[in-house]
């Protein structure tokens, strides 16, 4: 069988793809706009005073991070929402309940690995800055927000920028619960049309158009804005 | 509950071994470890060709890690094992199929722990290894990488334990590794799915957070004896960390 | 250096290890005192796990052990997704195929059959409580079935616009109907009674809809070509309902002591040909 490009520029095969394509950037998209200050959230718990919430900033880090995000994914869908009362559950489950554990997933496991990238870029600040800002008068927090946090965003963006490309190729395991993303309908195309080298090289070009994108955006930006050492 | 357990604790362990092939959480050991030690030369290969002066091959090289990175590896294991064979002509099995993924896709990132490890390393002791006499290679072989070794050591753990991870996608392709068989589980039980993929999780949390546990006390060792040796330590890759 | 030469051998091996020709693959088998059998292991009665021996049982199983009796060699069972099975096949990872296999003529053209070995309806299981009493009720609802076989393209030929959800097998399906997920779920006959047999006292609240989505021959797949393991495996097949054995396999997995509880048998084990 010949490769058959046309099948992949019109045509149902095509809309299919294009599809699957978007689900994939809607769900990282949101994953990371909701991944983002939960990491923060949980990497100021991991770094807070208070025992008590560093030891759940740990637990949840380690919780997450130790597991796949296929087990994940299956706790969520298949598990989790079981757990729920009846009324919550049907409502769910009326809705798009694949996308919606795919994102509870995804946002879990994003955000467990952000907030480690992010504490260690703070802990990267010398605590004369944390001391200094606190011995001004500044609180826990303010101290954070006005002095160590817009330093530490230097550093952390790029491992954070990575932290988006994992995520962006994470999206793929989402398939496995039905979930109608790239992945799932480059599967699709494999089986109603027999077509899999056309249907997997679209999927594959899409996954290292965009990971490529976000790696160059990595890269400029550690050009652009190297870490000072102070 | 105690009763699936009590059924399902053999095969949840060991899949089908003796009477047929080996499964569960003993395959899902197996093929990581396999998957990470296979990939060591081609990762060393990789990080020395990205090293290398020569544009001509450290650039394609250099390339091909940035590709291998940027697509995920269900993407590639679906290219191994739908579509390769049928070009290659060679019979794969799945068991095969996952451990050349993984020994491709660890060879990538091994690659970055090599690279970030040399580097760290003063070039001093290269230069001092040279003069002494040594050649490329030797240098590389005698004087480098014994330290380079020692100080990616956690690093390594590390990588095992998302290599433990990964292992999961075999799930996809039928391999019969511990997710898979709890799938089946949970599909012969019907009515416990949140206790099974409880379990599943636990299991896999159980193992690598041991791994990680390991990772951070050969990290703090490993600490103390530089504190006394002054070596350099080599920071982690940021770019392209995996998770 | 070392490593270098490593790769080179390693590559260099890998080569002389490929195969050259393709032989015939009965010879082969019968050289290697071993067939390679395709099978489910995820599909109760045709092919799943027995706890209690952790061994690969079913239909499909001992439809695979006769046809190894018959060759005179040892029979090695290998589990496949359902959307792996043609292409294993195809690519000769695998002797046969065992494994729920639908024979339709778009697949002739990439694999063989064997002589039809089962017929089965194609079905659909919905909650008594969504209110649907007929296949045309789907439209614009969701649809759970098992991803690459024939009950995707078959329920989508039926319901146009059903929302069709596919998981990588079918008892995935079956949870997620069971778990209110979607409203309707599609399997062979045979399967959806015999989950319907493990619903137990939940089986008041579901109903398996009398309409027919499609009438599917399984067969066991062969690679294309390879007509002296056909003519084997057909003749194997053929004794097996001339003795009076295939009857009895019928009954032990689909009569009326399993759960999916038929009480004849409509069809014989006597063509490989299927209507388009």
């Amino acid at each position: 069988m010949a490769f058959d490009l046309n099948l992949l520029l019109v045509g149902t095969y095509h809309d299919w793809l294009i599809q699957g394509l978007r689900l994939s950037l809607g769900i990282a998209g949101i994953t990371l706009v909701l991944a983002l200050p939960l990491a923060m959230v949980v990497a100021l718990f991991r770094l807070s005073p208070v025992a008590a919430l560093r030891w759940l900033g740990v637990m949840f880090v380690e919780s997450i991070r130790n597991v796949p995000l296929l087990a994940h994914m299956l706790f969520w869908y298949f598990g989790a929402p079981e757990l729920l009362p009846d009324s919550l559950k049907r409502w769910l489950y009326a809705g798009n309940i694949e996308v919606l554990s795919a994102t509870v997933a995804l946002t879990l496991y994003t955000a467990a690995y952000m907030a480690e990238d992010i504490r260690s870029g703070i802990r990267g600040i010398s605590s004369g800055q944390f001391e200094a800002g606190r011995s001004l008068g500044f609180s826990f927090l303010g101290t954070m927000r006005l002095i160590i946090l817009p330093q530490a965003l230097r550093v952390t963006i790029p491992p954070l920028v990575s932290q988006t490309l994992n995520l962006w190729k994470n999206t793929s395991i989402a398939t496995i619960i039905g979930v109608g993303e790239l992945m799932y309908q480059a599967a699709k195309v494999e089986s109603s049309a027999f077509r899999s080298a056309e249907a997997f090289a679209f999927a594959t070009i899409c996954y290292l158009s965009v990971s490529l994108i976000l790696t160059g955006l990595g890269l400029f930006y550690r050009h652009r804005f190297p870490v000072r050492s102070a | 509950m105690i009763e699936v357990i009590q059924t399902y604790w053999v095969y949840f362990l060991i899949g089908q071994f003796p009477d047929g092939p080996l499964g569960g959480l003993t395959l899902t050991i197996v093929i990581a470890a396999g998957g990470l030690l296979l990939a060591f030369p081609l990762g060393f290969a990789l990080a020395i060709a990205r090293m290398s002066p020569w544009p001509i091959l450290s650039w394609p090289i250099t390339g091909m890690v940035y590709v291998v990175r940027g697509t995920p590896l269900l993407m590639v294991l679906f290219w191994a094992y739908f579509f390769l064979p049928s070009i290659t002509g060679q019979k794969i099995s799945q068991f095969s199929t996952m451990l050349g993924a993984l020994v491709l896709f660890n060879a990538a990132y091994l690659s970055e722990i090599f690279r970030a490890g040399i580097q760290a390393l003063s070039t001093g002791q290269f230069e001092a290894a040279r003069s002494l006499g040594l050649s490329y290679f030797a240098a590389l072989r005698l004087v480098v990488m014994p330290q380079v070794m020692r100080n990616m050591l956690p690093s390594l753990v590390n990588q095992f334990v998302s290599t433990i991870k990964d292992t999961s996608l075999g799930y996809i392709i039928g391999l019969s590794e511990v997710s898979f068989i709890a799938s089946q589980i949970n599909n012969l039980v019907l009515t416990k799915p949140t206790e099974i993929y409880f379990a599943l999780a636990l299991a896999y949390f159980t193992l690598c957070f041991g791994l990680s546990r390991i990772a951070f006390w050969l990290e703090r060792r490993l600490a103390q004896d530089e504190s006394r040796s002054k070596m350099h330590r080599p920071s982690k890759p940021t770019l392209l960390e995996q998770p | 250096m070392r490593y270098a030469r490593f790769m080179t051998s390693f590559i260099l091996l890998a080569t002389l290890l490929s195969p050259l020709a393709k032989a015939d693959q009965l010879a082969d088998i019968k050289k290697k005192g071993e067939i390679v059998v395709g099978v489910l292991g995820t599909d109760e009665p045709n092919s799943f796990i027995d706890p209690a021996t952790r061994k690969i049982v079913g239909y499909d199983v001992d439809l695979s052990e006769a046809i190894a009796k018959k060759l005179g060699v040892k029979l090695t069972l290998k589990q496949l997704s359902v959307a792996a099975r043609i292409p294993e096949l195809e690519q000769g990872r695998i002797d046969l195929l065992a494994a729920s296999l639908t024979h339709n003529k778009e697949r002739e053209a990439k694999i063989d059959f064997s002589l039809t070995t089962l017929v089965t309806g194609q079905r659909v299981m919905v909650r008594k409580d969504s209110g649907i009493t007929a296949v045309s009720q789907l439209a614009g609802k969701k649809v759970l079935t098992v991803k690459g076989g024939t009950q995707e393209p078959n329920i989508r030929k039926a319901v146009p616009t059903a929302d069709v959800v596919t998981f990588e097998t079918s008892l995935q399906a079956f949870i997620g109907l069971q778990q209110g997920k979607g409203l309707g779920y599609v399997n062979d006959e045979v399967s959806l009674f015999n989950n319907y047999g493990k619903l137990g006292d939940a089986q008041k609240d579901y109903v398996i809809l009398p309409q027919n989505l499609s009438i599917e021959p399984l067969a066991l797949g062969i690679r294309k070509g390879e007509l002296g393991l056909k003519k084997l495996v057909d003749d194997a097949l053929r004794e097996l309902e001339k003795s009076g054995e295939a009857e009895k396999l019928f009954f032990k997995w689909y009569g009326p002591n399993s759960k999916v509880k038929f009480d004849k048998r409509t069809f014989r084990i006597d063509s490989d040909k299927v209507d388009g």
